[in-house]
């Protein structure tokens, strides 16, 4: 490695030899050393690229045509705000990834402050036409509220995070360029797909010889083209052109399963975030006030722990309607308190460390004792039992799909399972094995990586890191 | 060094109660002592005698619940630590007192690097920026004699060993020029040829900067190479207080003596070493009286002498004793023997003319102090 590392450019030092190596950075390479684990995030990986490049992979609209002459990109022009936020993220990161300068942290800030950036930029076109349907829905007066507060709140992690950001001026440079660029071509050319989607249309120019020229993604259909123009496209078996078959409305079943991984992902993540954030706080400040503090948290975490998770998602569902944000905020604010308990034993064990008295003694402030010394510190069986956690999020996302309580014409793996069993008794082979094989792999792959990051923690406490 | 009139820090009357269960303890009784600017002064006893209590007081670092003070003050600048409000205690740890640990392996957190771990106090304290931070922690690391300090800022604890920590630890503590600095044990865990190091490092930093340091140990050797007042500490009190030449030369205090009886001497010949019969009593049932009088051979041997003063007393395990009257029913207090040398004990010769004192040692040695007793220019 020949380029200095962040702080020896904050120095001024000579770079040295190599850049010493965090614990959390042996215990990661440790953990991906075994196989099972580099099966398993291999998998993980498979679904982020389906996730990420869905559009791209499985689409009804090609991915480059020719017609009447004129060239165009179908596919982009159809594209939503979640696929171009998706697609900057995950570009973004790849790039962070390769850059050795930064530590995680500032890393994890470069991709929320794009965030932050991107999200707008993408979804304004798309609410400047929806504006006066979201009106008449909900009220002026909400609608304004809720664009208010969010643009505000967008526009403080906007200001305030590069304050926070420790990079060279160079770093600034080639951020603000990107950035620059960014904003440029999503506004020249905003992310606007038309209202009305008409799959069978290039198919039908096609037909009609209007197209000179073609490329159609890998899997030529959308996952929600329910192939009007094919008779009899429903329940097709699996064959050369539906490699998975159609599912009950005709729709491409592998398509459908490429973009349901972005479902299972995001449940998956954001579900166990909210337990993660929420567990944390709640945990932490019990372990570390303990007395009577900590009394009145664990009643508080056994009110929690009595309130059966799928009636309620049931009740909730039949309730406000289907929504996947409820889903997840539900799935979250239901499992914390398993996360609370980890890290409140954490931290009434971490509260002794003589690193955590010599930190408190150093006259750091409350705010980085905790969360900067104790619960990096804490984290480890958190981070463990978070790998299981997305996946019985993932199974509870699934269960409810299967119950017919899901998402309504998004594509979810538990949707396509509902639709093995048909209201006659017949059984769809390939609506059952595809799909459960796909949950199947997603459950274990989280419980692999779970299994590896315990074992690759585990020595390193033995071996008095921090014990 | 010219000794100033006013103690850099002046602790009265500290008492220190834990809730434990339905029961109160004190580990902490009744403690005062004071620590002159560039003074070391060092606070002995056996583990659990509430040495580090004291110490951890000092800062406001016992867990509160279950631990509180219960009376007593501690004056540091002309301002009573114990009542100052958070944030300004803040701003005194770490930047006017600081402290280091008896376990250098664990008083490092694994997660940061050296440099991250000593700039964040920095930064804190000095209100620099990080570069700048960075550039006085490299200076720390280069005066307390690390080698390649730039590299080793970036380093991970775990690749260090227990007296590289130890010496990181005390740069981290030095690195805001304290004016004092409170050692809870800093050698126990490192070995001896170590430990010589650290404590030559730490008399080499005293030098340069002028501060004072609170040395808290259990090794008369480390008190003998270091101190310049020694405080006895047993069950909770400070029974003997005095400067370090006066106290070694003449132990008062049964307890004192019997811990210097207890230390192997270079050429002596022994059969076993001399031992304090007993254990520490426990600060939940310690005895009435003076607390050290179940172990005390001076007040059996008296007692033995004056049968008429004397009082049976029966120990948990059935053994019966019988001790003075005076020492099984009245707790002595600290008096002046002599100049510098605070006792209290009711059966060191003319201990009863005294009045109690609070002991206030301005003192600063000028030569080295052998175990054995015996003073060398």
């Amino acid at each position: 490695m020949t380029s200095s590392t962040a702080t020896s450019v904050m120095t001024g030092a000579k770079a040295p030899a190599a850049r010493p190596r965090s614990l959390m950075a042996i215990v990661l390479r440790d953990t991906v050393s075994q196989l099972g684990a580099r099966l398993a995030v291999a998998w993980i990986g498979l679904l982020i690229l389906g996730a990420v490049f869905g559009p791209f992979i499985a689409n009804s609209f090609p991915l480059i045509a020719r017609v009447d002459g004129r060239w165009e990109s179908p596919m982009w022009r159809y594209l939503v705000p979640t696929d171009v936020v998706l697609l900057v993220v995950f570009i973004a990161t790849i790039i962070l990834c390769g850059v050795r300068q930064m530590t995680v942290p500032v890393k994890v800030g470069i991709v929320i402050w794009l965030l932050a950036l991107v999200i707008p930029l993408a979804l304004w076109a798309v609410l400047a036409r929806d504006l006066s349907w979201y009106r008449h829905e909900y009220g002026t007066g909400l609608v304004v509220i809720s664009l208010g507060v969010a643009f505000g709140l967008d526009l403080a992690v906007l200001v305030l995070v590069p304050l926070k950001l420790p990079l060279s001026s160079r770093q600034w440079t080639i951020l603000g360029l990107f950035a620059a660029a960014l904003t440029g071509i999503l506004v020249l050319h905003p992310v606007k797909p038309p209202t009305t989607i008409i799959y069978d249309q290039y198919r039908e120019l096609g037909r009609a010889g209007r197209m000179q020229f073609s490329l159609p993604a890998p899997v030529p259909y959308s996952p929600t083209d329910r192939l009007r123009d094919q008779p009899d496209a429903q329940l097709l078996a699996p064959d050369t052109r539906h490699w998975m078959g159609t599912e009950i409305n005709g729709a491409d079943v592998f398509s459908r399963m490429i973009h349901a991984s972005r479902v299972a992902l995001a449940i998956g993540f954001i579900a166990t975030g909210i337990a993660i954030v929420a567990g944390c706080a709640v945990g932490g400040v019990m372990g570390y006030f303990s007395g009577r503090v900590d009394m009145l948290g664990m009643r508080l975490l056994e009110i929690f722990e009595a309130i059966p998770t799928l009636f309620l998602l049931i009740s909730c569902v039949a309730f406000f309607g289907r929504s996947l944000y409820l889903v997840m905020v539900i799935i979250g604010l239901t499992s914390w308190s398993g996360y609370a308990r980890f890290v409140r034993a954490e931290f009434l064990r971490l509260r002794n460390q003589d690193f955590v008295l010599a930190a408190i003694a150093a006259g750091l402030p409350l705010r980085s004792v905790l969360f900067r010394h104790m619960l990096p510190n804490g984290l480890v069986p958190v981070l463990v039992s978070a790998s299981f956690g997305v996946a019985s999020a993932i199974l509870s996302e699934s269960v409810l799909s299967f119950l017919g309580l899901g998402l309504i014409d998004e594509p979810s793996w538990g949707d396509l399972l509902n639709q093995a069993t048909g209201q006659g008794g017949t059984f769809t082979w390939w609506l059952a094995v595809f799909p459960g094989l796909a949950i199947f792999l997603t459950v274990f792959s989280y419980n692999l990586i779970g299994e590896a990051l315990r074992d690759a923690l585990d020595p390193k406490l033995r071996d008095g890191a921090s014990d | 060094m010219e000794p100033s009139a006013q103690p850099i820090l002046d602790v009265r009357n500290l008492s220190v109660a834990f809730n434990s269960g339905p029961r109160q303890i004190t580990p902490v009784r009744d403690v005062s002592f004071s620590i002159y600017p560039g003074q070391t002064v060092a606070l002995v006893g056996e583990s659990g005698c509430g040495k580090s209590v004291t110490a951890l007081s000092i800062l406001r670092l016992i867990p509160s619940p279950p631990g509180r003070v219960v009376q007593g003050t501690v004056g540091f600048g002309g301002r009573d630590l114990l009542s100052l409000p958070e944030p300004e205690m803040r701003g005194v740890r770490g930047g006017k007192i600081a402290m280091i640990f008896q376990e250098p392996m664990t008083s490092l957190n694994p997660v940061y690097s050296i440099g991250e771990q000593i700039a964040e106090a920095i930064v804190l304290h000095q209100r620099v920026k990080t570069a700048q931070a960075y550039e006085i922690a490299e200076q720390a690391l280069r005066d307390v004699g690390i080698a390649d300090p730039a590299r080793r800022l970036q380093e991970y604890p775990h690749v260090l060993s227990g007296g590289m920590r130890q010496r990181v630890m005390i740069a981290m503590a030095l690195s805001c020029r304290p004016q004092l600095l409170i050692a809870d044990e800093p050698t126990t865990a490192l070995d001896v040829t170590i430990q010589a190091q650290i404590l030559e490092l730490l008399r080499k930093l005293q030098r340069e900067t002028g501060m004072a340091i609170l040395l808290i140990t259990h090794d008369l050797g480390v008190v003998a190479e270091n101190a310049d007042v020694v405080n006895v500490m047993y069950a909770s009190r400070i029974v003997e207080s005095a400067a370090v030449e006066d106290l070694f030369d003449r132990p008062m205090h049964p307890y004192t003596a019997g811990l210097f009886r207890s230390v192997p001497k270079l050429g002596a010949r022994a059969e076993r070493l001399a031992a304090i019969p007993g254990t520490v009593p426990n600060p939940a049932q310690f005895p009435g009286g003076c607390k050290f009088h179940p172990r005390c051979a001076r007040a059996r041997e008296l007692a033995a002498r004056a049968a008429a003063e004397a009082t049976t007393e029966i120990m948990s395990d059935g053994e019966s004793f019988r001790v003075p009257r005076r020492c099984a029913s009245e707790e002595p207090l600290l008096r002046e023997m002599e100049p510098r040398h605070w006792a209290a004990c009711h059966q060191v010769a003319g201990y009863d003319e005294k009045p109690p004192t609070e002991p206030r040692i301005e003192h600063k040695r000028a030569s080295v102090v052998q175990v054995d007793g015996e003073v060398t220019a």
